[in-house]
């Protein structure tokens, strides 16, 4: 048996090495396991058609997506000539050196034209207005919001709306109309809720969840060019924000501690909400009437505005960037080059991929596309991130800490938890020698 | 137990066995959760409240074998009609296929990812019994300086989180190509496995009389003889036992197969969950895949089933 | 020859030459039957393990390329003074004796009750190992679904309706205990039935006729004779529960959920701290050891009885 054993596992070395000797000649990117890669996979088949080069999109779930690409790239490993990152991971990615730079094919291509400015400030650029470029918008992404159509056009919910409001029941302008709507609608005797915001804590919902509100209550995670977060992270704005964020998801369904996308998206198709807060990238399973029952009432709108007036999207989505370990680092550029063409972009776009390419998106042929492109243009206008520098992640453990606590948890106030923050935060910056 | 059934001790046999059921049927239904969603209609998997009686479906698991890809809206009315019927099915539940440049679906990658598991288990489950056997037999039966302490150590290797050593660990592969190689895995997991398979292999030879091998010896056999004639028979429980461990931790392990393997030596339990990208996560998929990678490692149990019941049967002698 | 065993010790006095000269010696089979699994041992873990010990002393960070700098015992302090910390494995303590207790209990009572003969022994067993056959990260997963009010079958299954599990700062922890019973109770339960399915059956027989109660039996003839095997599934279980990462990080994401595990792997493998998180490790490590060094001690008592 030992020998039938051994059999077995050269056969299937032999199968690796194989393999292996394969890939050359083949540019292989790396993202998570999504729709959108499934999507780019069918897109770079044309390339292969074209060039006669193999492009292949390796996948691996999100949660050990940027595990997977930082080990790499600590082992200096040559796996991936291309990666798909999040833009948070821009500072690490170039100061560590794990990606090429691309300023000077930004100048050649004028990409910076061609893309919409938010995003190339969010997916490509760092540090902040360097005018370094990094990576390449490919999928554009931001919050945005799911309604229940049909319930917001029932003409008894109307009328008892305004009797009670004031004004009319439509998709909310402000985030006081928001919370008014969720109030109204949260009806748990009847298993009805008003709103499903994001409260996973394992890595950046929560944050992208209160930050959208931040933005547009006027306030701000810091200043990102001088690293000062005191007084800005802890700002009455930010207090006013964390606040109402508590109130909504008070409005929540019943064990809604620990949403990400497929809860708030469950939320809506199992019937249980009123509005449902989700990245654009998760919107595609709502408009299908197959995987939603509600999906023909289903509607969607862009993050409303602020007491001031101010309007922010939680900025998502990833840019690729060419790793700088690769060995085929000239071909990945060419493939860039072919990839951001108008041709190719509009086609990205009918298949699936969320383009950033200003003019598409502006287009008329790409908001009419589905029921919530138009939602999708208007945000993309209005992106915002979270801190991109290679400690993004502390900042976050203590921005979730925090908050969490105080959201969800229901320990202390919100000044507390700001104020807390605000410590954390600058012991953090302290430690890597950025705040002085 | 009592060569006499008293009447009393025939209730508490009964009420044994009703308890035993009782517990049975607590730890079977989310069992039976799993194994249910995995015949389920995609909607029907969430439902508020949940649904008991459905009518069951094979989609689950042609989504399983088969590459897809969300659809935006309604499925392409031609390609429906073109369509078999276990596409359809598909294209009902939302998805619609991948195909390569000749038409032909692609493969979800499962089955190979079902066998790697399959070589990568069976191999370093046997490793690690046999390395294990022949090291607790070792500490059992003779003294060995310093061997409380060695056994110490082998236990400390299983101590600490696989998170920790990940990147040494990765380093280290990597500077010796074992990185996405079944024989790199093999080797981690029979490292892995070995500090639990000679403590619980010491523990049942323990258990074993050293009189028998004494009276072989003076019968004029071997040392060597003796183990394998005497000690490894009455031993069964314990092997049988520790295989089972072994393999069910080889099978199932998931940190250092999603961290050391891509595409060639990838085993199953990274891969199940990945339906969970997509918006809507299928679990039907998921179940699906999870039915079927429990079935091995369930039959492996059965045939064993007797050996790990029959215990150390010769009780003439004991300590 | 050997000295035939007169106390609880099974062990020869090495070494001793076979009688007739064949075979090998009995130093020869203890080399060879115990060396090649310690040097494969030590070969496998030393490097990773001196690695991450010296990382632990360095503010090395895997995701950048910035040099390293050594910072002796900065990390090991920093971590030690703070307060989270301290809170984790606080928490971390609680979840394992919930865990651990509950395995025993549940595996160890199973295990009492199928210790007599059933109609389809076999299968029975093999059914209720089914838990513990199936991969960690999939059955967070799916408890998760079962614990939500709206969607999972807990709530009806335990008549508590509407009752919040994962998202209740007070009831989090305790969930996530339950699922890791569910799935463990059974190798605790497999164990033990194998340690007592080695009770000579004349021994109960002897108790019978001396008309020995029931509690009687158990404590002095069941009890000592399987709590040799019962132990080692205790300081197996009690390991892992330590390590216990998949099931807590996919179901809840509380404060009060947040195991050391957890911890370790936020500040790996999403701050990318990688000498302060190899310092948490080796605090862990130097936790667990003290602990099993307790269990350990007591296991050989036991044997040497």
């Amino acid at each position: 048996m030992l020998k039938a054993l051994s059999r077995i596992v050269a056969a299937a070395a032999l199968l690796g090495l194989a393999q292996v000797a394969a890939a050359q000649g083949q540019l292989t990117i790396l993202w998570a396991q999504w729709d959108p890669a499934n999507y780019l996979q069918e897109l770079v088949k044309d390339y292969e058609k074209q060039t006669g080069t193999k492009v292949v999109v390796e996948t691996t779930p999100w949660p050990d997506f940027q595990n997977k690409a930082f080990k790499e790239f600590t082992a200096k490993g040559s796996a991936y000539d291309m990666v798909v990152g999040d833009s948070q991971w821009l500072g690490a990615g170039s100061t560590g050196g794990h990606y090429v730079e691309l300023t000077e094919f930004f100048k050649k291509n004028k990409v910076a034209e061609v893309m919409a400015p938010a995003t190339v400030a969010g997916y490509a650029e760092y540090p902040g207005k360097s005018g370094k470029y990094w990576a390449i918008p490919l999928e554009g992404d931001a919050t945005g919001f799911s309604y229940r159509k049909d319930w917001f056009e029932d003409p008894k919910e109307k009328a008892a709306f305004k009797a009670k409001y004031g004004y009319e029941l439509d998709v909310p302008k402000t985030w006081k109309e928001l919370g008014d709507i969720a109030e109204f609608f949260h009806r748990p005797k009847e298993k009805r809720y008003g709103i499903s915001v994001y409260t996973d804590n394992s890595y950046d919902a929560l944050a992208m969840g209160i930050e959208n509100v931040i933005f547009s209550y006027g306030g701000d995670l810091g200043d990102y060019a001088t690293y000062k977060v005191g007084g800005i992270i802890n700002s009455k704005e930010n207090i006013e924000a964390l606040k109402f964020y508590k109130r909504l998801y008070g409005y929540t369904p019943p064990d809604w501690g620990k949403t990400f996308f497929q809860e708030a998206n469950q939320g809506i198709t199992e019937g249980l909400v009123a509005m449902s807060m989700n990245f654009f990238a998760f919107f595609p399973a709502l408009a299908n009437p197959t995987t939603n029952k509600y999906a023909k009432v289903t509607g969607y709108f862009a993050s409303p505005k602020g007491p001031t007036g101010k309007q922010f999207a939680a900025l998502g989505g990833q840019g690729i960037s060419v790793v700088s370990y690769s060995k085929n680092k000239e071909q990945s550029m060419k493939f860039l080059e072919w990839f951001i063409r108008e041709d190719v972009q509009k086609k990205w776009a009918d298949l699936g991929g969320y383009t950033c390419n200003a003019a598409i998106l502006k287009s008329d042929a790409f908001r009419k596309a589905t029921p919530y492109n138009e939602a999708f243009y208007q945000s993309m206008f209005m992106v915002k991130d979270f801190w991109a520098v290679p400690e993004y992640a502390e900042l976050l453990t203590a921005a979730n800490k925090r908050w969490h606590s105080f959201v969800v948890g229901g320990k202390g106030t919100a000044d507390e938890a700001a104020n807390g923050l605000a410590k954390d935060w600058e012991a953090t910056f302290k430690k890597y020698g950025r705040a002085k | 137990m009592a060569i006499v059934q008293s009447s009393l001790s025939r209730w508490w046999n009964r009420g044994a066995i009703a308890l035993v059921l009782v517990l049975l049927v607590i730890m079977m239904i989310p069992l039976y959760w799993i194994g249910s969603t995995a015949f389920k209609a995609r909607a029907d998997t969430t439902t508020v409240p949940p649904t008991v009686f459905f009518k069951p479906e094979i989609t689950p698991f042609i989504k399983l074998f088969t590459s897809r890809v969300q659809e935006r809206g309604e499925p392409d009315k031609a390609a429906y009609a073109k369509a078999p019927w276990w596409e359809k099915q598909v294209m009902d539940g939302g998805d619609r296929f991948i195909k390569d440049a000749k038409g032909n679906i692609e493969s979800s990658g499962y089955v190979s990812r079902f066998v790697n598991s399959i070589v990568i288990a069976v191999t370093s489950t046997f490793l690690a019994v046999a390395l294990g056997t022949l090291t607790a037999y070792g500490f059992s039966r003779f003294r060995m300086p310093g061997e409380d302490d060695w056994l110490f150590f082998i236990l400390s290797t299983r101590m600490l989180p696989p998170v920790v050593v990940a990147i040494p660990m990765f380093l280290m592969y990597r500077a010796v190509g074992l990185v996405d190689t079944h024989v790199g895995l093999i080797i981690l997991y029979t490292a892995f496995n070995l500090s639990f398979s000679v403590w619980l292999m010491k523990g049942f030879i323990d258990e074993i009389p050293k009189e028998y091998e004494e009276a072989a010896l003076v019968d004029g056999y071997t040392r060597m003889e003796a183990f394998f004639k005497i000690v490894l028979p009455q031993a069964t429980t314990g092997i049988a036992a520790t295989a089972v461990f072994c393999f069910i931790t080889a099978w199932n392990e998931y940190a250092f197969a999603l961290m050391m393997t891509n595409k060639n030596a990838q085993t199953a339990p990274p891969y199940i969950p990945s339906q969970l990208g997509s918006g809507l996560t299928d679990w039907t998929v998921i179940a699906a895949g999870s039915l079927l990678f429990l079935i091995p490692v369930a039959l492996f149990t059965f045939f064993l089933r007797d050996h790990l019941l029959r215990g150390v049967t010769f009780g003439a002698i004991r300590r | 020859m050997s000295q035939p065993a007169l106390t609880g010790s099974t062990q020869s006095a090495v070494p001793a030459q076979s009688d007739a000269g064949r075979g090998m010696s009995d130093l020869a089979i203890r080399n060879w039957f115990i060396i090649p699994t310690i040097v494969f041992l030590i070969v496998f873990n030393i490097f990773p393990l001196l690695y991450s010990l010296g990382y632990s002393f360095t503010d090395y960070r895997a995701s950048m390329n910035d040099p390293v700098r050594f910072v002796g015992l900065q990390n090991y302090r920093e971590l030690l003074e703070d307060e989270y910390v301290w809170a984790n494995f606080v928490l971390t303590a609680k979840y394992v004796i919930m865990s651990v207790a509950g395995q025993v209990v549940v595996g160890f009572g199973a295990a009492l009750l199928l210790n007599r003969s059933i109609p389809a022994k076999g299968v029975l067993t093999t059914l209720l190992m089914l838990p513990m056959m199936m991969c960690m990260a999939v059955v967070g997963l799916f408890w998760q679904l079962l614990y939500n009010p709206s969607w999972g079958i807990v709530n009806y299954v335990f008549f508590t309706e509407g009752k919040v599990w994962l998202s209740d700062p007070d009831v989090a922890l305790l969930a996530i205990a339950i699922t890791d019973i569910w799935m463990w109770a059974p190798f605790v339960m497999l164990l033990s039935l194998a340690g007592l399915s080695a009770i000579p059956p004349s021994l109960y027989e002897a108790a019978a006729i001396d008309r020995a109660s029931r509690w009687f039996v158990f404590r002095h003839i069941t009890l000592p004779l399987v709590a040799p095997l019962l132990l080692i599934a205790v300081i197996f279980r009690t390991m892992e529960a330590f390590k216990t990462f998949d099931i807590a990080f996919v179901m809840a994401s509380m404060d009060e959920t947040e195991l050391v595990a957890i911890k370790l792997y936020k500040m790996a493998f999403q701050e990318w701290q990688t000498g302060r998180s190899c310092a948490l490790a080796y605090i862990v490590l130097l936790a667990v050891l003290a602990i099993t060094n307790v269990y350990v001690k007591y296991l050989n008592r036991l044997k040497a009885r």
